[in-house]
C-alpha cells in the first residue's frame, strides 16, 4: 500500500514541522503546504484514479480524518499564537513621547468667573451683562453715592467726559436691570470695572467683579445668608465657616462684609488672614429702599439683597497666587497652569 | 482712628471684657478693629470708621457702641464750664459769620491769662497712646477734647489777631495763608477761612495760621468751636491735598449739639492745665436742633431680617444708642434719633442699627422664596462660552490684556480703528485710552514670552473693544476675538517641525465658527501695521468683521519682536447675532459614496477658492465633499504655473450613484473649469 505509506509519510513530515512551527506567517505556509488546493493532502486525494475501490475507501477515509486532525491542529496552534503574541513585547518604545496635540488653556479669571457663575446659575441665577462705559447716574447716583460726599472716596473714578466714566464697580448693571423688568428677579452680573489705583502685588486700574442681585416679595437677611453660605460652601468646601460683619454701602441696608474661614490655615491664623483666621471675600446687603425708588420699585412690596465679590482676589486665593500683576502679564508658563 | 482701651474705660465699665473680646465685639457690630497693639500698660486698637459714621470718630461714640453690645451703662464726662471760672468783665471777642451758607454756627471764648507750657500727666498719657505728638497744653487739650467728643476746636493767640475780632468769609482769589504745618498755601477763591483785619488766620475746618498759633509766650487764647458745611471743608481738603483730624471729621458732620458743651469742656480742662479765666461765649449763627423721629415696626424689621425680635431687647438697643424711644398708643415704635446720628434717617437705618447690635450671627440662615429665572444665560453669553471651549482645544491659550491703552498704540492699524475713548484723568500715558483693538495687548503678550524663551505661541483673547457711537450712550463696547501664532504648531519627533503660519490661524477662526453654523470669507485687503492682510466677512454678509494677518517688520519691531507673528482680529457681535446653537439631526446617509481625484494644472495667481466654487457649482448636489489634498508647483509643471489635486466625494441620500453617473459629473466639472478658469488637466 503505497499510498497508506505515502500519508503515513505526509502526517510525520506534518508532525514535525508543525511542533517546530514558531510563527503565524510560517503557520500559514504550513495550511497551504498540506491543506491548500495544491497542498500534499489534496494531491493524495486526487491520485486515488488508480486504485482499487476499497484501497480508494481506505485511503480516501484515511486522508478524510488527516485533513481533520491537521486542520484542527493548525487551528489550535493559531489561536496558541495569537494569545501568546498579546504577551509579546511590542515593536516599539513606548517611552517616545506621544504625538497628539496638546491643549491651550482658560485664563484663570475666566476660570474662576465660570465657577462663581455656574454655582449661582444652579442656584436659579441668571447671568447679566451691562455697559463699562457708564453715566454717573448709574454708577452713582441710583445706588444712593451722592457725586460729593466721603462714601465717594471708595470708589474714586476714571472718567472719559461730562459724566461719562469706567464703571467703578458692576453695581451699575443692577439699575440697568431694575429699570427695565419687574421682580422678581435672581440675577448676576459678572464684569470688568475700573479705579484709579497706582498698580502694585495687590492693585489694579482694573479687575473683575460679581455682582448678584435677587428681588421679590419678603426676601429676607436670613436667605441672603443662606445664598452666601451656599456660594461659599461650594466654592471654598463644605467645612468652610462664613461670617457678616456690619458694614457700610450706600446701596444696601443692612450692609455687611463677609468673612470665610481662612482657606490657608483653616482659621488658626496665617500670613495670608494676617494672623486673625477669616478672609474677606465679599460685600453684601438689603438693597436700599432708595435705590428701589429711584428704579421705580415700591419699597413697601419689594425687597431683595445684592452682593459682590472681587474675581481677582478670590483666584489668588483658590490658587495661591501672590501677585495680582501676574494675571495681566500673560506669560505662557502661568497660562498653562490653569489648563 | 486709634482707639485706646485705657481711655474708653473712663466712659463705660469694662469690667470682665479683655481687649481681645472689646475688639472682636466692636468688629462684629460694625466698628471694625483692624490691628491691636501693645503700648505700655495699654492696648491700642487700629480702627476702620466707615464713612457714614463720625460719630465713632471718638472714644465717647466709640464707649457708646460697646455699651450697646455690652449692654452697659455709659458714662459721660462733665460738660459744662463751672460759673465760678467764668469772667464776664473779660472783653468778648465779635465772630462776624460772612459766609452763612458755609458756616451756619460759629462761636468763640477768650481764655486769658493762661501759661503756655508741657502737658503733663493724664491728657498726655492718652494723646500719646492714640500716636498724637505733644505740642503745648493747650493744643493737647483742644486736641484731648477732639478725640474725646469728636468736636474738632481751634485755639488761638488772641493778641495775635489783628483788629481783635474774627471774620468767617470766604477767600478772596490769591490769598495766601501759612499753616501751622509752616507751608504757604495759596487758597482758591471761595474755600472758607478765619480772617481777622488784615487776612486769613486759619482755613476754617482744615488747619490754623501759623502766625496765629499758640507759643509758649501765649497768655490770651480764643478758643473756636463751631460747625461746618461738611461739603465745603471736604472740597478744601482736597484742593490742598491737606487732610486733617479735624477736616476728616467735619467733612463727615459733627454733632451740631456738641458745639457749644466741648467748647466748654475744653475751657474747664484749659483753666485746670494752665490757669486763667473764661470769658463769656460769643455765638454767631444758629443751628437747627437735630432730632429726627422715626416710627419704627418690628414686626418689619423682623419681616425683612428673617428673625423673630424681643421688643425688650429691641427698645434697650435704640436706647443704649442714644435714642429716646416711646411706645405709640396704636403699637409700634417712635424713635428719637440722637442729634449725633445724622446718618439715621428712615426706618431700615434703624433696622440695621438693631441687626447689628442684636449680631449678624444670630440670625438664621435660610433657603427659600427662590424663582429661578428660566433661561440663566442669553444667547449671546452662550455663544461666547461655546468658542471660549473650543479654542484651548485648538491649542489656543487664553490670554486677558488691560483695556486700557496709550495714545500711540491705540492709533496703530489705523485703518480697523475708529473714534478712540480717551480717560479724562488717567493714571499714566500708559494707560489712557479705551483700546479700540486687541492686536495691542495680544503683542505685547506675545513680546513679553518670546523675551522669556517661550518661542512656540497659540493666543488667543476675548475682551471688549472700545468706540464712539451714535445711539443712545456716546459709546460703544463690541466683544472681539483677537488670536495670534508665533514660532512652531507642532515639534514632534515623528514629523518635521511646523511653523506657524497664516493657514493654521484660518483653521482657528473656521474650526471656531463651524459648530455655531457660520462660515468665513477671506479677502485679500491693506490694513496699515500689517503685512499680506485679508479682511474677513460672514458669508452671506456684506460688511467686513475682521481681518487676519502676518504682522508687518515694521510693528513687529515696535513690540521687540524678532521673528514672525500672524494675527487675527474678528468683532463678535454678527457673529453672535447669527450663531446657530440648536442642533438638528440630519439621518446618516445609507448609500456609499465615491471618491474621485482632479488636478487642476492653472496659473500661479489663480486662487483656489474660485476653483473650489467652479467644482461645487457645477456638481450640484451630487457632491458631497471637495478637498484640496495637494499644491504642487516644480520640476512636473511648467513655469508660472501650479497644480492643485482636489478630492471630489459623490454620493446621493436617496440611492447609490451609478458609475456613468459619477463620470458625466466629474467630466461636466473638468469641462466648466477648463472653460472659466482657462486650466487644464495633468
Amino acid at each position: 500500500m503505497e499510498t497508506v505509506k505515502k500519508l503515513e509519510q505526509i502526517k510525520k513530515e506534518f508532525e514535525e514541522e508543525i511542533s517546530s512551527c514558531r510563527g503565524e506567517k510560517e503557520l500559514e505556509d504550513i495550511r497551504i503546504r498540506y491543506l491548500g488546493r495544491k497542498g500534499e493532502l489534496t494531491s493524495v486525494l486526487r491520485s486515488l484514479s488508480g486504485l482499487s475501490p476499497e484501497e480508494k475507501r481506505e485511503v480516501g477515509k484515511k486522508a478524510n480524518i488527516f485533513k481533520n486532525e491537521f486542520s484542527s491542529r493548525i487551528d489550535s496552534l493559531k489561536s496558541e499564537l495569537e494569545e501568546k503574541e498579546e504577551e509579546d513585547t511590542p515593536g516599539y518604545d513606548i517611552t517616545l513621547p506621544g504625538t497628539a496635540p496638546s491643549e491651550g488653556s482658560v485664563h484663570p479669571i475666566t476660570r474662576v468667573m465660570g465657577r462663581i457663575s455656574d454655582i449661582f446659575v444652579s442656584l436659579g441665577f441668571r447671568i447679566a451683562d451691562g455697559p463699562e462705559v457708564e453715566s454717573e447716574f448709574y454708577n452713582f447716583e441710583a445706588l444712593n453715592i451722592p457725586l460729593d460726599h466721603p462714601s465717594r472716596d471708595a470708589f474714586d473714578t476714571f472718567y472719559v467726559e461730562g459724566e461719562y466714566l469706567l464703571r467703578s464697580h458692576t453695581s451699575n448693571v443692577q439699575i440697568h436691570i431694575m429699570q427695565e423688568e419687574e421682580p422678581p428677579l435672581q440675577v448676576i452680573m459678572p464684569g470688568r470695572v475700573y479705579r484709579p489705583d497706582a498698580v502694585d502685588a495687590t492693585h489694579s486700574f482694573m479687575f473683575h467683579q460679581v455682582e448678584g442681585l435677587m428681588v421679590g416679595e419678603d426676601i429676607r437677611f436670613s436667605d441672603l445668608k443662606g445664598v452666601l453660605s451656599l456660594f461659599c460652601k461650594s466654592m471654598f468646601g463644605k467645612d468652610i465657616k462664613m461670617r457678616l460683619r456690619p458694614h457700610f454701602f450706600p446701596f444696601t441696608e443692612p450692609s455687611a462684609e463677609v468673612d470665610i474661614s481662612c482657606i490657608i490655615c483653616g482659621g488658626k491664623g496665617c500670613r495670608v488672614c494676617s494672623g486673625n483666621g477669616w478672609l474677606e471675600i465679599l460685600g453684601a446687603g438689603m438693597v436700599n429702599p432708595r435705590v428701589f425708588e429711584a428704579v421705580g420699585y415700591d419699597p413697601g412690596k419689594y425687597t431683595g439683597f445684592a452682593f459682590g465679590m472681587g474675581v481677582e482676589r478670590i483666584a489668588m486665593l483658590l490658587y495661591g497666587i501672590d501677585d495680582i500683576r501676574l494675571f495681566y502679564e500673560n506669560d505662557i508658563r502661568f497660562l498653562e497652569q490653569f489648563r | 482712628m486709634k482707639l485706646s482701651y485705657n481711655w474708653i474705660k473712663d466712659y463705660i465699665d469694662l469690667e470682665g471684657i479683655t481687649p481681645g473680646e472689646l475688639a472682636h465685639a466692636l468688629t462684629m457690630s460694625g466698628s471694625e478693629v483692624d490691628s491691636m497693639e501693645d503700648a505700655g500698660g495699654d492696648k491700642v486698637m487700629e480702627m476702620e470708621i466707615t464713612s457714614n459714621r463720625p460719630d465713632c470718630l471718638n472714644m465717647i461714640g466709640l464707649a457708646r457702641e460697646a455699651s450697646a453690645v455690652f449692654d452697659r451703662d455709659l458714662k459721660l464726662p462733665g460738660m459744662t464750664l463751672e460759673a465760678n471760672l467764668v469772667d464776664k468783665e473779660i472783653e468778648r471777642r465779635e465772630c462776624v459769620i460772612e459766609a452763612a451758607d458755609l458756616c451756619p454756627f460759629y462761636t468763640a471764648r477768650v481764655v486769658s491769662g493762661v501759661s503756655v507750657r508741657a502737658c503733663g500727666g493724664e491728657i498726655k498719657e492718652k494723646l500719646s497712646a492714640l500716636g498724637m505728638r505733644p505740642v503745648n497744653n493747650i493744643v493737647d487739650i483742644t486736641n484731648f477734647c477732639l478725640m474725646e467728643t469728636g468736636q474738632p476746636l481751634h485755639a488761638f493767640d488772641l493778641d495775635k489777631i489783628k483788629g481783635g475780632r474774627v471774620y468767617i468769609r470766604k477767600a478772596a482769589k490769591g490769598e495766601k495763608i501759612t499753616t501751622i504745618d509752616d507751608v504757604e498755601r495759596e487758597l482758591e477763591e471761595g474755600m472758607l477761612v478765619i480772617a481777622d483785619s488784615s487776612g486769613p488766620v486759619a482755613v476754617a475746618g482744615v488747619m490754623g495760621g501759623k502766625e496765629t498759633e499758640v507759643t509758649e509766650s501765649t497768655e490770651n487764647i480764643l478758643l473756636e468751636s463751631a460747625y461746618f458745611d461738611p461739603l465745603s471743608i471736604r472740597r478744601t481738603a482736597r484742593a490742598l491735598g491737606l487732610s486733617s483730624d479735624s477736616s476728616y471729621r467735619f467733612e463727615r458732620g459733627v454733632d451740631k449739639a456738641s458745639v457749644i458743651p466741648s467748647s466748654d469742656r475744653a475751657a474747664s480742662l484749659i483753666i485746670a492745665e494752665a490757669g486763667g479765666k473764661a470769658g463769656l461765649m460769643s455765638v454767631s449763627g444758629q443751628l437747627e436742633a437735630p432730632g429726627k423721629k422715626i416710627e419704627f415696626d418690628i414686626t418689619g424689621a423682623e419681616r425683612v431680617l428673617g428673625v423673630s425680635l424681643q421688643k425688650a431687647r429691641t427698645v434697650r438697643i435704640l436706647e443704649r444708642l442714644g435714642a429716646e424711644v416711646t411706645e405709640k398708643k396704636e403699637g409700634g415704635l417712635s424713635v428719637k434719633v440722637p442729634s449725633f446720628r445724622e446718618d439715621l434717617e428712615r426706618e431700615i437705618d434703624l433696622v440695621e442699627e438693631v441687626a447689628r447690635v442684636f449680631g449678624y450671627d444670630n440670625i438664621p440662615v435660610t433657603i427659600s422664596r427662590f424663582v429661578p429665572s428660566i433661561e440663566r444665560k442669553n444667547h449671546s453669553r452662550r455663544v461666547l462660552d461655546r468658542i471660549r471651549r473650543s479654542l484651548p482645544a485648538f491649542g489656543m491659550s487664553e490670554i486677558m490684556s488691560y483695556s486700557l491703552i496709550g495714545q500711540e498704540a491705540a492709533e496703530r492699524f489705523k485703518s480697523i480703528v475708529s473714534g478712540e475713548v480717551v480717560l479724562d484723568n488717567p493714571l499714566s500715558e500708559e494707560h489712557k485710552v479705551l483700546t479700540p483693538h486687541l492686536l495691542d495687548g495680544m503683542l505685547k503678550a506675545v513680546s513679553h514670552n518670546l523675551n522669556r524663551q517661550n518661542t512656540d505661541l497659540r493666543l488667543f483673547e476675548i475682551g471688549k473693544i472700545y468706540s464712539r457711537a451714535e445711539g443712545k450712550t456716546p459709546f460703544d463696547e463690541e466683544e472681539t476675538f483677537c488670536a495670534a501664532v508665533t514660532g512652531e504648531v507642532d515639534r514632534g519627533w515623528q514629523t518635521d517641525s511646523r511653523p506657524a503660519d497664516i493657514f493654521y490661524l484660518k483653521g482657528v477662526v473656521d474650526g471656531m465658527l463651524a459648530p455655531l453654523k457660520l462660515k468665513a470669507e477671506y479677502s485679500p485687503s491693506v490694513i496699515k501695521g500689517l503685512s499680506g492682510a485679508a479682511e474677513i466677512k460672514l458669508s452671506g454678509e456684506k460688511d467686513p468683521i475682521g481681518v487676519i494677518a502676518g504682522v508687518s517688520p515694521r510693528m513687529l519691531k515696535e513690540y521687540n519682536i524678532q521673528q514672525p507673528v500672524f494675527a487675527v482680529q474678528l468683532r463678535l457681535r454678527r457673529v453672535m447675532e447669527k450663531a446657530v446653537l440648536e442642533k438638528h439631526y440630519h439621518s446618516i446617509p445609507k448609500f456609499p459614496f465615491s471618491s474621485r481625484d482632479v488636478s487642476v494644472l492653472c496659473v500661479v495667481d489663480t486662487p483656489a477658492g474660485e476653483i473650489k466654487k467652479v467644482i461645487s457649482a457645477t456638481g450640484e448636489d451630487l457632491i458631497r465633499d471637495v478637498r484640496l489634498v495637494d499644491i504642487y508647483e516644480g520640476d512636473q509643471v511648467p513655469e508660472g504655473k501650479k497644480s492643485l489635486t482636489y478630492s471630489i466625494t459623490y454620493g446621493l441620500d436617496t440611492r447609490t450613484l451609478r458609475e456613468e453617473e459619477i463620470e458625466a459629473v466629474h467630466g461636466k466639472i473638468k469641462e466648466a473649469l477648463q472653460k472659466d478658469l482657462g486650466v487644464s488637466f495633468r
